[in-house]
């Protein structure tokens, strides 16, 4: 009976999504509704056995293109739009035209005289994708700009979370770790925040930065505090080559302090579960045991679940450019 | 003889307090008469006699631009040119262009090039320090002698104590005033030696936080200024703080002017007119430094301007090509032009009644003088000649594309004001055609 309820629920509910933007270039701004309809169809695109036929984007062309070094993010973007049936053209920047001079914006009209449909973009500074949009003729999405948004990532740990626990509205979320230099973690809170769960940042003083409570969260200076009761505790990676060195002593006070170990998570709820966007310094912000713990620890489902939230995504801005 | 009458034109003349409609008479390079009702048949033998009619009008000396950057793709007699087109009659040139103004011959060199009796006049900052590092003196006497009006490091603070204290000794010794661009740049994370990794981008607040831009804390400016307070009591010298930008910095000068010392400010139309959430679409032409600041510090650069805490308003000119412009926020260069809206955007303070206009005139013509011990410039019989003739109600919007030099942080600004003419050393400099058609005879 699940089964077919399950089956009904796809064939006849699960449709592609349309967005009121060409682009997703970040979660602010974006519609409660609209979150919902891209975490559904992912939700629909995870549970697909992986030999399904998907391939609705025969022909589109997919530009990959990255100004800083990915290796998640990258493949998980090309499987997606591969598994929708793309093509997908990987290029890496971090060493070509950069450094023979070309401006940012030459990049961006060659790239557009190749009439993509779809860039994806990864790139140092923050805003950068917004740019591209102004010499761009196709859409655009952000796989993650400086210290501002990881949109794609947000969606993920949604979906993550909703398929885990069921719901995000009246989560107490935690997230912890270097948020002043983490666009992952802005990109979350503006999701999360929307979606109506509790949202608390813990960090260092430091790596904590101005005013993020107007953003609609609570702000911890203590670990122990700020993952009370936490449902989900997320963790961010220290991002030692954004820091100058004075932000933290060291990595072993760091973790004293706000590394996830087992005394500090007992105080969260018993069944809270551990994400991290990876890739992880395991001793420096969590337990090694910990991170391993597939009990608690969803950290490979996140990696999975990419997947699925980027074909949702690429499939949206393909239907929504049609209307 | 020439002769140029200016038949019931509004006369304004901070200097005595002269507001009234007058025929003016310039003839040659002076001013030859400022009377009701002229008559021009006594001049009816000299040989050339233009009369204006100036009826709406509005004339006042020229405005003195304290603070303009001439970039490295800039020509100075182009800008000389611009800024003679917008009512500008005199500017000061900061000494970080390339090559640096630091020594005596360099600065006769630009002197002596700049000279044109048609065009905007030159002043000059000499470098304060021979280096990038702010470490040795310059000869600044010697570039005094030459006509440097004043010693800063441009657009990088002077930043050790011991430095600072000596050039504004030496700088009191020669009567001229030490102009400092205050900010803290190990705060500010502009300081190369101690970061790479850490460059402020803007002002820090909930804005940087959700734009994920590098914020400069708004106390990076009060830090030197306080500091530097106590140095100019210290030693006795004139101490100008340029483009101030926050609250902090405002009240702490206001309380050095109360105890009666030297000091003194000035600010830059972004910073009464902008605030920090322009930056929201990262458009790059509001990548200022100081960045723009919060609402409540702009509110504090007016309060400053009406009590007179913030004795004049420069352009802070700093034009940028669009090629540095165009470029993710955090790539692209610092700065914004300005000379092309100073008298506009000054001109706004009076529409929106939160100044008059005798006192908008002050701030841009015999105050930046009085700071900078120039001669006050005055409309008088036999003053010289450098003066603008302004539409004070013309409507009009700022359009990037008329502009001459980019970016503005003002393009698509609904503002009222029009120069018409400006008119330096007697002669006419600029005449817009409105003004062209108002010819008699």
């Amino acid at each position: 009976m699940n089964k077919l309820k399950k089956i009904m629920n796809e064939s006849f509910f699960s449709s592609p999504v349309k967005l009121s933007s060409n682009h997703l270039l970040a979660i602010e701004g974006m519609k409660k509704s609209e979150i919902q309809k891209l975490i559904e169809r992912a939700d629909y695109f995870a549970n697909l056995d992986r030999h399904t036929n998907t391939k609705v984007l025969q022909g589109y062309v997919v530009l990959n293109v990255f100004f800083e070094n990915s290796t998640r993010t990258r493949v998980s973007f090309e499987l997606a739009a591969r598994r929708l049936g793309a093509e997908v053209i990987n290029i890496s920047l971090i060493n070509s035209s950069i450094k023979k001079g070309e401006s940012l914006l030459d990049t961006a009209s060659t790239l557009n005289a190749m009439r993509p449909d779809l860039l994806i973009v990864r790139h140092p500074h923050s805003g950068a994708p917004l740019l591209f949009t102004d010499y761009l003729n196709c859409s655009i999405i952000n796989a993650g700009d400086g210290r501002h948004e990881h949109p794609t990532q947000a969606l993920l740990d949604a979906l993550t979370i909703k398929r885990r626990v069921g719901y995000l509205e009246g989560l107490k979320i935690s997230i912890c770790g270097d948020i002043a230099n983490s666009r992952v973690a802005r990109s979350n809170i503006h999701l999360l925040t929307t979606m109506g769960a509790e949202v608390r940042c813990v960090a260092p003083s430091t790596l904590m930065p101005s005013n993020l409570e107007n953003l609609g969260v609570k702000c911890f200076s203590n670990m122990k505090i700020g993952i009370t009761d936490a449902d989900v505790v997320m963790l961010l990676r220290l991002q030692n080559e954004r820091m100058t060195g004075t932000e933290n002593p060291s990595e072993r006070e760091y973790f004293k302090f706000f590394g996830l170990d087992e005394a500090k998570l007992s105080l969260a709820n018993p069944n809270a579960v551990i994400m991290h966007p990876g890739p992880m310094n395991r001793g420096v912000e969590i337990a090694s045991a910990l991170a391993d713990d597939t009990n608690r620890s969803l950290i490979k489902t996140q990696v999975e679940m990419g997947v699925a939230v980027r074909m949702s995504i690429i499939e949206a801005l393909n239907h929504t450019k049609k209307k | 003889m020439i002769f140029t009458v200016l038949k019931s034109i509004k006369v304004l003349n901070p200097k005595t307090y002269f507001n009234d409609i007058s025929d003016v008479v310039i003839c040659n390079d002076k001013i030859f008469s400022i009377c009701k009702d002229f008559k021009t048949d006594v001049l009816q033998q000299d040989r050339q006699i233009n009369i204006y009619d100036c009826n709406g009008l509005t004339m006042s000396p020229g405005i003195v631009d304290m603070r303009v950057n001439i970039g490295k793709t800039e020509n100075l007699t182009a800008i000389q040119k611009i800024a003679a087109e917008n009512g500008i009659t005199s500017m000061v040139i900061l000494p970080n262009q390339t090559p640096k103004l630091n020594n005596p011959s360099i600065i006769d060199h630009i002197k002596r090039q700049s000279e044109n009796p048609n065009l905007t006049k030159v002043n000059i900052y000499g470098a304060a320090t021979k280096d990038d590092q702010g470490l040795e003196m310059s000869e600044i006497g010697l570039m005094s002698e030459m006509g440097a009006i004043g010693f800063t490091n441009g657009n990088k603070s002077i930043k050790n104590s011991l430095v600072m204290r000596r050039l504004m000794s030496y700088a009191a010794m020669i009567n001229r005033p030490i102009i400092q661009h205050a900010e803290d740049e190990d705060l500010s994370g502009l300081n190369k030696a101690s970061t790479s990794l850490i460059n402020g981008e803007m002002n820090e607040g909930e804005i940087s936080t959700r734009l994920g831009l590098i914020g400069i804390p708004s106390c990076a400016e009060v830090i030197i200024v306080e500091r530097d307070i106590r140095l100019a009591k210290l030693t006795g010298a004139s101490y100008h703080v340029a483009h101030i930008s926050t609250r902090d910095s405002i009240n702490v000068i206001r309380e050095a002017k109360k105890i009666g010392l030297k000091v003194t400010c000035d600010t830059a139309p972004p910073y009464f007119a902008l605030n920090e959430t322009s930056l929201l679409s990262y458009n790059t032409a509001f990548k200022l430094s100081p960045p723009l600041r919060k609402e409540d510090d702009r509110l504090a650069v007016i309060e400053g301007i009406q009590d007179g805490t913030i004795d004049a308003i420069a352009s802070d000119h700093r034009a940028r090509s669009k090629d540095t412009k165009a470029q993710p926020f955090s790539a692209a260069s610092v700065g914004a032009s300005g000379i092309e809206t100073l008298f506009l955007m000054t001109l706004e303070l009076v529409h929106k009644k939160i100044i008059d206009l005798n006192k908008a005139i002050s701030l841009l013509t015999i105050n930046p003088a009085n700071v900078l011990k120039m001669k006050k410039p005055s409309l008088e019989k036999d003053e010289l000649a450098d003066f603008i003739i302004f539409d004070e109600n013309c409507p009009d919007v700022i359009n990037q594309n008329n502009l001459k030099t980019s970016p503005t942080p003002f393009d698509r600004r609904k503002i009222k004001g029009k120069i018409l003419g400006t008119f330096i050393n007697g002669q006419v400099a600029y005449m817009n055609q409105i003004l062209k058609d108002k010819i008699i005879k």
